[in-house]
C-alpha cells in the first residue's frame, strides 16, 4: 500500500463519516453532548462499512 | 373505533390476509406476504403503536421474504437433483 | 377528523387496495411490479399519518419503510430473476406516478412544518423513497446487472 492510496483511503473515511454524522445530526431530537458522542462513534463505524461496501460494488 | 382509517386500515389488513392465503403458488404467496406485512405495519400506526409497527417493517418487508424465496429455492434444488437420479 | 387524516386515509385505502389487486391477479412480472408499488403508496401515506396525528415521531416508520422497502423489491429481483428475464415487466407508468404522489407529499409536508432539522428528514426520507423506487424499478425491468452500472 503506498501513501497515496493510503491517503485516499483516510480521505475518503473521512468524507462517509462527515457525510453520515451529518445524517445523524439531522435525525435526532435534541443535540446535546452524549448524543454528540455516540453519534460521532457510529458514523466512525457506519463510514468504515460504507467504504467496504463501496469497494464491493464498484472496485478498488 | 369510529375512525374511518383505521376501519380501512383494518379492510385492508384482512383483504391482504384473505388473498395471502387464497394464492396457492409459494413464490407469489411470498409477494402477498411482503404487501401485508406493509399494511400491518400501517395498522399498527393508524392505532398508536408506532414502536410494534417499527418492528414490523424491519422484519416484514424484507427479511421474511427472502426466507422464504431461499427456501423455495432449496427445495426446488433438490426436487430436480431427485428427479435426476431417478 | 382533520384533513391530513382524510389525504391519508384516501392514499392508503385507494393506493393500497390497488396494489392488492395488481399483486394477486396476471403474471408474475405484474406482481412484482406491484409489491414495489405497496412501498411508495405506504410511505407518503405514513408522512401523512404523522402529520395528521401532529406526532413528528412518526416520520421514523416513513424513514424506515422508505430505506427496508427498495431492498425487499432487490430481493424479489434477484432471486426471480431466472422467471423475470423471459419477460421483464413494464414498469414505468406506477413507478413514475408513486414518485411523483411521494415527492407531491413531502413537499405538501414541508410547506407546512416550520423549517430546521424536521425538513431536513423529510426530504432525506423523500429522496430515499423516490431513489429507492427508480432503482427498484430499474432492477425489475433491466435485470439486477442493469443496477451495478456495469
Amino acid at each position: 500500500m503506498t501513501r497515496r492510496s493510503t491517503r485516499l483511503a483516510v480521505a475518503e473515511v473521512l468524507a462517509w463519516w462527515v457525510a453520515l454524522g451529518g445524517l445523524w445530526l439531522a435525525f435526532i431530537n435534541a443535540v446535546d453532548t452524549l448524543e454528540l458522542a455516540v453519534g460521532a462513534g457510529a458514523a466512525g463505524v457506519a463510514a468504515l462499512a460504507a467504504r467496504a461496501a463501496r469497494r464491493a460494488v464498484t472496485g478498488p | 373505533m369510529a375512525d374511518p382509517v383505521v376501519v380501512v386500515a383494518l379492510l385492508l389488513v384482512a383483504g391482504s390476509a384473505t388473498l395471502a392465503v387464497a394464492v396457492r403458488d409459494p413464490v407469489r404467496q411470498a409477494l402477498v406476504l411482503s404487501v401485508l406485512g406493509v399494511v400491518l405495519a400501517v395498522l399498527f400506526t393508524v392505532l398508536q403503536a408506532p414502536d410494534v409497527g417499527l418492528s414490523q417493517l424491519a422484519v416484514g418487508s424484507a427479511v421474511t421474504p427472502l426466507l422464504l424465496l431461499l427456501t423455495v429455492r432449496k427445495v426446488r434444488r433438490r426436487g430436480q437433483r431427485k428427479g435426476r437420479e431417478r | 377528523m382533520n384533513g391530513w387524516l382524510l389525504a391519508a386515509a384516501v392514499t392508503l385505502g385507494g393506493g393500497l387496495t390497488a396494489t392488492l389487486w395488481g399483486v394477486t391477479t396476471g403474471p408474475l412480472g405484474r406482481r412484482v411490479v406491484a409489491q414495489n408499488l405497496a412501498t411508495a403508496v405506504a410511505c407518503p401515506g405514513l408522512l401523512l399519518l404523522s402529520q395528521a396525528y401532529e406526532r413528528p415521531a412518526y416520520v421514523d416508520l416513513a424513514l424506515v419503510l422508505a430505506v427496508l422497502g427498495p431492498v425487499g423489491t432487490l430481493v424479489f429481483a434477484r432471486l426471480l430473476s431466472d422467471e423475470l428475464t423471459g419477460h421483464p415487466p413494464r414498469a414505468w407508468w406506477p413507478t413514475w406516478t408513486a414518485a411523483a404522489l411521494g415527492t407531491a407529499v413531502v413537499l405538501a409536508l414541508c410547506a407546512v412544518t416550520a423549517p430546521g432539522r424536521a425538513t431536513v428528514k423529510l426530504l432525506v426520507t423523500g429522496a430515499l423513497l423516490v431513489g429507492g423506487n427508480v432503482v427498484a424499478g430499474r432492477a425489475l425491468t433491466g435485470g439486477i446487472r442493469g443496477v451495478r452500472g456495469g
